[in-house]
């Protein structure tokens, strides 16, 4: 049973990261009816500045997060410019390949800007882990949860709270009746993907510190997880999303602590394998 | 030839089946990231039919496409009915999950002095029914190319029959085709099943020109060059998924150079490709001037 909890625990810690990636490509999703494939690798980007900036400047925790940050959206502002705004008018699955033409690209580049494959990401290590009964709360995963609570709180103030909120689950609802309604279309799309990055960014600073380092593969890891998250949520759904991210993080760590590491990933693949041979009828968009 | 030369052909020969299988689905409207999974399932069989059980090289890699085709036609049991990202996150579910259970796949037989099969993550090594058998690589390397002609030339005039219609009719509009009577979900089957087969087929040659397998094989980002060959290459032609191939192992091979910026300038030539030409090279209406230039003077 305490087995069971503690693992309950970790998994609830390690999902709400897998939620926030969820969000970001839904976000970008949602609003674009569009795949973004180089979503992991412009987390990655950020992830290798922050870790450039740690190794220069031992200590600093607030410069490396917001260096991850503008990493992420300065490379999101990249994807966005050359696989989504010049293929506008083209059929979905163009923007999508072109994505992982970028992909290919930023996961070059990081390998190339850096002096070996493994880079080190600083973690505070000095937080103390906390004891709830025979349950322990290690830091890094209290981190992670209370972090992308956080975030989710404040993204999803702006989503539903504000009048740019607003306009972005307007046209992620109709795009034609925005633009009828007056809504620019394209910008409000620049806009949700600059967000996406952002949140990306954040996910990426909070796994990072968890994991205290990263390699060129974290590209394909936090694409594979964050699209996992939002199709276990049935894809185009924001709450759907968080919730698929927990489930997804609750599995991998039961499975993990019940049957050991080589089921784990086994197991989740099958859940969104299940997930889509169950429900084909879902109104998940057409992605061609 | 050089030698060199020679297992450039064969890497291209390969992979253009893996990409040819992408393409067919791409046809019926379902973007697959799982072709790699039926790679390495025909990879496998025909190791083991070949390397365990003592089959002859060319009924072990036939065998090895009939088990993927085989298992193409299984993954149509649930995976016939999604369509656009559902059956996309589907394929890709299935390729990790294919990569992953070979990870745990032990089968070991005593073959002479030697254990042969599958062992987990160490992979499936001693596949060497294409040496032993003394058939040389360059002679290999022949009978790919005629084998991917040959399927070349059947998926070309399987594209021109009524089947080839019913597939294009079901990835531009699947209730419009059944509206009219056309056999849905027979094509879908038969087109998964195919798919499979053909991935399998290049998974079998692969695994005996390198005389191993392992289950890092399964990687899906050999699934997603596979479709990205299709937009490069173009969508007009069976040709342009092998044409993307080519570019993509030719370039990388002829700029070694250029050292860590291939995939950097490859990356950047595909996106810039993406935005002139949002089809491929030879896209349809590439393909139909081409065919009447070819034709002039015919009529």
């Amino acid at each position: 049973m305490v087995d069971f909890l503690q693992a309950l625990v970790d998994g609830v810690m390690l999902g709400a990261t897998y939620s926030l990636l969820g969000l970001g490509f839904t976000l970008i999703f949602g609003v674009l009816r569009r795949l973004n494939l180089a979503f992991g690798p412009t987390i990655l980007v950020g992830i290798y500045a922050g870790s450039h900036l740690s190794l220069a400047w031992p200590g600093a925790l607030v410069p490396v997060v917001a260096v991850t940050v503008a990493g992420a959206l300065l490379a999101g502002v990249y994807v966005e410019r050359f696989s989504f705004r010049a293929l506008a008018r083209q059929a979905p699955v163009v923007s999508m390949i072109s994505t992982f033409a970028v992909w290919m690209q930023l996961q070059e580049l990081v390998s190339l800007l850096s002096p070996s494959r493994t880079m080190p990401y600083p973690s505070p290590v000095w937080l103390p882990a906390v004891a709830v009964g025979p349950i322990l709360l290690r830091s890094d995963g209290l981190l992670m949860w209370s972090g992308a609570t956080l975030i989710m709180l404040a993204l999803f103030a702006l989503l539903y709270r504000t009048r740019f909120g607003t306009t972005i689950r307007a046209v992620a609802d109709s795009s034609e009746a925005a633009t009828l309604m007056g809504v620019n279309v394209a910008m409000v799309g620049a806009a949700a993907f600059l967000v996406a990055s952002a949140v990306g960014g954040l996910a990426g600073v909070l796994i990072a510190q968890s994991h205290q380092q990263v390699t060129p593969y974290f590209g394909l890891w936090a694409t594979v997880k964050g699209m996992t998250a939002m199709l276990l949520g049935g894809a185009g759904s924001l709450p759907g999303a968080v919730v698929g991210g927990l489930a997804l993080g609750v599995v991998e760590t039961q499975t993990l602590w019940h049957f050991g590491g080589q089921w784990r990933d086994l197991v989740s693949y099958a859940l969104l394998f299940l997930v889509v041979a169950l429900s084909p009828r879902t109104r998940w968009g057409s992605g061609l | 030839m050089s030698d060199y030369f020679v297992s450039l052909l064969i890497r291209i020969g390969i992979e253009a089946f893996v990409a040819l299988s992408a393409y067919l689905l791409l046809l019926m409207g379902r973007m697959s990231f799982g072709q790699q999974g039926f790679f390495v399932i025909g990879a496998y069989a025909a190791g083991l039919a070949t390397a365990l059980y003592g089959m002859p090289l060319l009924p072990g890699v036939a065998l090895g496409a009939l088990v993927a085709a085989l298992g193409g036609a299984l993954f149509a049991g649930p995976m016939a009915a999604p369509r656009g990202l559902a059956f996309a996150a589907g394929s890709l579910a299935f390729g990790e999950l294919v990569r992953v259970a070979l990870l745990d796949l032990y089968f070991q037989g005593q073959v002479g002095p030697d254990l042969i099969g599958p062992a987990g993550p160490d992979g499936f090594r001693g596949i060497r029914a294409l040496f032993t058998s003394g058939v040389s690589v360059t002679t290999y390397a022949v009978g790919i190319w005629l084998a991917l002609g040959v399927t070349l030339l059947a998926t070309a005039f399987f594209l021109r029959s009524r089947w080839g219609e019913a597939l294009r009719m079901i990835g531009e509009d699947e209730e419009a085709a059944a509206t009219v009577g056309l056999p849905v979900r027979r094509v879908k089957v038969s087109a998964l099943a195919g798919a499979g087969g053909l991935a399998g087929l290049g998974g079998g040659l692969f695994a005996h020109y390198a005389t191993y397998v392992e289950p890092g094989h399964a990687d899906v980002m050999l699934g997603v060059h596979s479709l990205a060959y299709a937009f490069i290459g173009g969508l007009g032609t069976p040709l342009g998924p092998i044409i993307g191939v080519a570019l993509d192992i030719g370039f990388l091979e002829s700029f070694r150079f250029l050292a860590g910026y291939r995939m950097i300038i490859f990356g950047g030539l595909v996106m810039g490709l993406l935005i002139v030409r949002p089809r491929g090279l030879l896209d349809e209406v590439a393909v139909h001037r081409l065919s009447r230039f070819l034709m002039r003077g015919r009529r």
